[in-house]
């Protein structure tokens, strides 16, 4: 992944993470395994589960521990209220950005 | 110290004692190459997070391990895991345990040195306009 891109997802793979887990709990490996499949493919698991961590220690998110066939129990993330109120930002603030950039972007045409 | 701190000093060492031991176990459980990468960013973990905080370091490491061993499990190689950068998710990772680093009073320190001479700039200002 380039360098350009994987300081442009630190500041938003919050918000996308979130986004993705509205109405759609999920565990870490099927987040990475979408994430790639959105083209974010150099994506490290383990950055993933940084976020994880994360976004349950600022209570974003539910936590229910699922055991699993394989390895230790998975841990399912729902998205709960103060995460929707944080996603809601997440979304006000990414438009406002967005069309400062737009903006600059057609400004010089 | 009352004796009821100190006993609970006490358990609480043990507890993570055993918590440290049970982790040790772990790891040797491991897949060799998934091992060796846990290993190796454990050992990076240790000397660059600077945490103090005895619970909050083992919270760390069964944190760290978790990852290793889900990846094992659904076979995820460990390039995948820590990424084409693995210095940079390590420093990623420690910041979920910041609030344990020594460096922790530092910070606190240098934000109270910074906010007292603004407040105290304020203060100035404030005196001025009651002056004019």
């Amino acid at each position: 992944m380039g360098k350009q891109m994987t300081e442009m997802l630190k500041g938003t793979l919050e918000g996308i993470v979130l986004a993705f887990l509205t109405g759609n709990p999920a565990y870490g490996y099927e987040i990475t395994t979408w994430l790639r499949s959105q083209g974010f493919t150099e994506i490290a698991e383990g950055t993933v589960y940084a976020l994880l961590v994360r976004i349950e220690k600022n209570g974003l998110v539910d936590v229910e521990k699922r055991p699993s066939e394989k390895g230790p129990p998975r841990k399912v993330y729902s998205l709960n209220a103060d995460g929707e109120k944080y996603l809601e930002e997440f979304w006000t603030t990414w438009g406002f950005l967005a069309e400062r950039l737009e903006n600059l972007r057609t400004e010089g045409k | 110290m009352s004796i009821r701190s100190m006993f609970e000093a006490v358990v609480g060492e043990l507890e993570l004692k055993k918590r440290w031991r049970q982790l040790k176990a772990r790891k040797q459980q491991l897949p060799e190459n998934h091992r060796k990468a846990h290993d190796a960013v454990e050992r990076y973990l240790m000397y660059s997070a600077g945490i103090a905080d005895g619970a909050i370091v083992t919270a760390m490491a069964e944190d760290l391990l978790e990852l290793f061993e889900q990846g094992a499990a659904d076979g995820t190689p460990v390039s995948a895991i820590v990424g084409d950068d693995p210095v940079e998710f390590a420093e990623e990772f420690a910041r979920n345990y910041s609030e344990g680093a020594w460096i922790k009073k530092e910070r606190a320190r240098l934000e109270d040195a910074i906010n007292s001479i603004t407040d105290s700039d304020l203060d100035k200002l404030d005196h001025r306009k009651d002056e004019s």
